[in-house]
């Protein structure tokens, strides 16, 4: 690696950081065209397929069956708004690569901030000591990139973004939400924008690379009345170009938080034990991601701590439901041209009307199963080693209409919003907490309800769904942050309307 | 301190002054981890690396960023630094950010708070590997014929940071953590698959407790979730056990920051010198505990650490404020955040409190919920077991508690003489009297 290629990186960095970026050269035209993507590494770090096979033959040098390098380069800004004023910028510069060696189900696993040969060697060793032989020193040939489409294109990249921009556009949302209600008495915003790209390189001949952004708006607004105070927050985002911010998003932005911090003033607990539950459209889906998703991750299937683990092929709910992780939804939070394996990203149908059809895999564990990996390979950086992790997961619409389905329920629980969920992997048991959502008494929507947390077991929740609605939403924020193993990676999720028969509803009534 | 590390340090901070900088604080870090994790017998996974970085605050005009970069070459920092400041200048104007005024940074205690331990080099990694394995083998023979998978774990790690700032303060720390523990997968009833676990963690390695008291307990508190199952709503005295003690107070103590006062997000607001909590409840920050994960001597302002009353017998007596939030307050500032935070212990342990209590519910683990720090209303999804007469009934799941903090802390009756040891929340299990525990 040349001198000039690490000072390159430099101005790159710095620039990032200060989201006032002075571009490499190749990278002055505006959009990320392909040919823009490829050779990233190459040109800037000095990272050749010489150097390459030099740190995966080290990698297997013990005898490991299989070996990853995984390049990193990242830059990420957030600016933040505080009483009025945009006055606060936070920046990071992440590089680094990981590197990984399999032995069967083992990893050995090593990383490396500095991208010479010889702490990548170093590195390397470390992830070798996973097997304990002597090398197999199989010869690494010419690598192949997959076959790639663009779900994220960029007209600009985040960096050429002026910070003037981004700056009005958080003070617009600042001044709208105070204009909107005159019960807002603060308003905190940012703006955040991830450039992250990456670089895989396999010693089974996969060399992928792809330029991962992500951004989003978010606020939080606080409202009081009459000595008493609410809050709530919203962002709006995802993999997107900047672009996607119009007037019109920023109107929802702030129309959905304003809104939501207002009607909390006339929300109560609901009264507490089991229930009808209807789940609403679009940010529900972190329901189906809580207490599905996790239990059909392969890596607990393998290790049979899942409780879906003997479910394969059998009926786990009524013909109507239909569950989906896709990658290829374009701009999505969760969604993926390639996983951090370089595998393709791709749609993988998890429940086929009522039938478990398949688990989220990434390579050990397809290797495991004798399936082809299904694009499920994520983690949080260079740090970390890849898990099988969700991407975009929903339901598909079925026939019935959201207003059947409130329709169908005397006394019961429809909920808006809901955020942080969690699960017990093996017994499936799950709890989520509801900021919004509505009392159903005879058919109708009534009260509003806030403040209140739903307890239900995965398996057992998945075959009570018995109506399912036309109206699908995919959750359209970009801060879907998925926390697994201490690993966390943005996520997607939507649902349509639905209606669970049974659900315990916590409450502080008896 | 490091001198290499307080050399850089100082060198950007000369480079930030130089490009525009008003005042500027830096801080340098790095840090060495190694982790083995088991799985059945097996090595399961091995990682080992080291990291560093630099963080730059930039106060330009009474503008202000922090910036992060791992590229510490002087060179490549330089332009880090001359960008830092350019995006500064685009920022709006806040009057209240500034560096501390430095008469804050006097005092610090001369006191060895014991974070830094050097057995960590000496623990070898074939050590650590026995280490990994024997805690499985604990838990495997204890765990019995139900076990379907125990996974077991040993981690080191070695921390060491630099702080100085523009207008006088330095500072350094150096932390070592030892961490070792389990989780067990059992075959309960029908597909539920229960798991436990157990995790201790030290700053010292001769803390550690021995390898098959780790496992031990992994599978017994693995053990004791089968045949758990929801029942019926019911009102109950609940102790909450030492090591979840944490996720309830975190919610009390979100709402006595300065952010949240100032932001008017805190349920706190104006209830300083008044009772918040039931006189049983005395809370203390303790930054002096020797080995404590939260032991400092000097914040993330520079004030040096001080032992704080925050709930003294159930009235209010403090809130977190950092430099800044004092100024937007109009008030003098205590300490932007939690080091230690010590529940005072009471005399009796669980098991005395089971027998003499009836009958009631000890909660083992939290699930989901989350906690409002504008209105203090709270939800959380609770793992535990009925009791009658000292004596575990019906392990429970699937239930939850609901409450406002004011009223739920009003109800502590009693705590425990059990603090948790593994964590910067030296919690005893905490016992509330008339909780709604809602289940079918």
């Amino acid at each position: 690696m040349s001198l000039m290629t690490r000072r390159s990186f430099m101005k790159t960095a710095a620039a990032g950081a200060a989201a006032l970026t002075v571009l490499p050269r190749g990278l002055r035209a505006a959009g990320a065209a392909p040919e823009l993507m490829t050779g990233y590494f190459e040109r800037e770090f000095g990272i050749d397929d010489t150097l390459c096979r030099q740190v995966l033959a080290r990698a297997l040098g013990k005898g490991g069956d299989y070996a990853d390098l995984y390049f990193e380069h990242a830059l990420n800004n957030r600016l933040v708004l505080e009483d009025g004023k945009v006055n606060r910028a936070y920046g990071e510069v992440l590089l680094g690569v990981g590197i990984r060696t399999v032995k069967g189900d083992q990893i050995g696993y090593g990383f490396s901030q500095d991208l010479t040969a010889a702490a990548m060697l170093a590195a390397a060793e470390v992830a070798s000591t996973i097997a304990s032989g002597r090398g197999a020193a199989a010869p690494l040939g010419g690598w192949a990139a997959p076959k790639m489409s663009d779900r994220y294109p960029l007209t600009r990249l985040y960096g050429k973004v002026p910070l003037e921009e981004k700056r009005r556009l958080v003070q617009t949302v600042n001044d709208a939400c105070f204009a909107r209600s005159p019960l807002v008495t603060k308003v905190n915003g940012s703006i955040y924008d991830e450039q992250k790209r990456i670089l895989v390189v396999t010693s089974d001949g996969t060399k992928a690379e792809d330029l991962q952004p992500l951004t989003y708006l978010g606020v939080s607004v606080t409202a009081e009345r009459n000595g008493k105070r609410e809050r709530a927050s919203w962002n709006l985002g995802g993999r997107r170009d900047f672009a996607y911010y119009t007037p019109e998003v920023l109107d929802e932005l702030v129309r959905t938080a304003v809104d939501r911090a207002v009607i909390l003033f006339e929300a109560r607990q609901p009264p507490a034990g089991e229930m009808p539950v209807v789940l609403g459209p679009g940010i529900t889906g972190i329901l189906l991601h809580e207490a599905i998703g996790h239990g059909m991750e392969a890596d607990f299937n393998r290790k049979k701590v899942s409780t879906y683990c003997t479910m394969l092929g059998r009926k786990v709910a009524e013909p109507e439901v239909t569950i989906i992780d896709d990658a290829t939804e374009p701009n999505l939070a969760g969604s993926l041209n390639i996983d951090d394996e370089g595998t393709p990203g791709q749609r993988t149908v998890l429940v086929d009307r009522g039938i478990l059809t398949s688990y989220m895999h990434d390579n050990i564990s397809a290797r495991h199963y004798g399936v082809a990996p299904t694009g499920n390979g994520r983690r949080e950086s260079y740090q970390h080693y890849v898990l099988p992790r969700m991407r975009n997961t929903y339901m598909l619409p079925g026939p019935a209409t959201p207003e059947e389905v409130i329709r169908s329920v005397p006394r019961g629980l429809y909920i808006e919003d809901v955020s942080n969920g969690q699960v017990s992997i093996g017994q499936g048991d799950f709890a989520f907490y509801v900021s919004q959502g509505r009392l159903i008494e005879g058919g109708r929507l009534t009260a509003p309800v806030k403040d209140v947390n739903i307890m239900g077991n995965g398996p057992k929740m998945l075959a009570s769904i018995t109506m399912v609605s036309n109206d699908l939403a995919m959750y359209q924020g970009g801060a879907g942050q998925c926390g697994k193993g201490g690993q966390g990676v943005t996520v997607g999720f939507g649902l349509p309307t639905v209606l669970v028969k049974s659900m315990t509803v916590g409450g502080s009534k008896a | 301190m490091n001198r290499e590390m307080f050399d850089l340090a100082f060198q950007t901070l000369e480079m930030a002054k130089t490009a525009g900088a008003d005042q500027c604080r830096v801080a340098i870090n790095r840090d060495r981890s190694v982790e083995i994790s088991y799985r059945d017998h097996q090595v399961e996974t091995i990682k080992e690396a080291g990291t560093r970085g630099l963080f730059l605050e930039v106060f330009v005009n009474n503008r202000y960023s922090s910036q992060y970069t791992s590229d510490l070459r002087p060179a490549e920092l330089k332009g880090f630094v001359v960008q830092a400041i350019a995006t500064t200048r685009l920022l709006e104007e806040d009057p209240f950010r500034t560096l501390p005024d430095p008469r804050y940074y006097e005092g610090r205690a001369p006191v060895d708070l014991k974070r830094s331990d050097p057995a960590f080099s000496s623990l070898s990694t074939e050590q650590m590997h026995e280490i990994a394995r024997d805690v499985g083998e604990a838990a495997q023979a204890k765990a019995g014929p139900r076990m379907i998978s125990v996974t077991s774990s040993c981690a080191k790690s070695w921390s060491e940071n630099v702080r100085l700032s523009s207008n006088g303060f330095e500072g350094g720390e150096e932390n070592t953590c030892f961490s070792s523990g389990a989780s067990i997968s059992l075959q309960d009833e029908g597909d539920r698959r229960p798991c436990g676990d157990h995790f201790a963690e030290v700053s010292t390695r001769a803390e550690l407790p021995p390898a098959e008291a780790i496992g031990a307990e992994a599978a017994q508190r693995s053990l004791d979730l089968l045949g758990a199952k929801k029942v019926k709503t019911e009102t109950l005295p609940v102790i909450v056990e030492n090591r979840s003690v944490p996720r309830l107070l975190g919610g009390l103590v979100a709402a006595m920051s300065g952010a949240s006062l100032q932001q008017k997000q805190s349920f706190l607001m104006g209830k300083k010198g008044q009772a918040i909590a039931s006189e049983r409840f005395t809370l203390v920050d303790d930054p002096f505990i020797p080995g404590g994960f939260g032991s400092r001597l000097f914040d993330g302002d520079g004030f040096p650490a001080r032992r704080r009353m925050m709930v003294d017998a159930g009235v209010l007596r403090d809130y977190y404020i950092s430099w800044y939030y004092s100024r937007k307050l109009g008030c003098e500032p205590t300490s932007g955040g939690a080091s230690n935070l010590v529940i005072a212990p009471g005399s009796r342990s669980v098991a005395e409190i089971m027998k003499s209590l009836g009958r009631g519910v000890l909660v083992r683990e939290f699930i989901g919920g989350n906690s409002n720090s504008t209105t203090g209303d709270m939800s959380v999804g609770i793992v535990g077991t009925l009791f009658a007469n000292g004596v575990p009934t019906q392990p429970i799941a699937e239930m939850n508690i609901a409450a406002n903090h004011l009223q739920l802390w009003s109800r502590v009756a009693e705590v425990a003489n059990d603090p948790w040891l593994y964590s910067s929340r030296r919690t005893p299990s905490v016992v509330f009297r008339d909780v709604v525990v809602s289940g079918i």
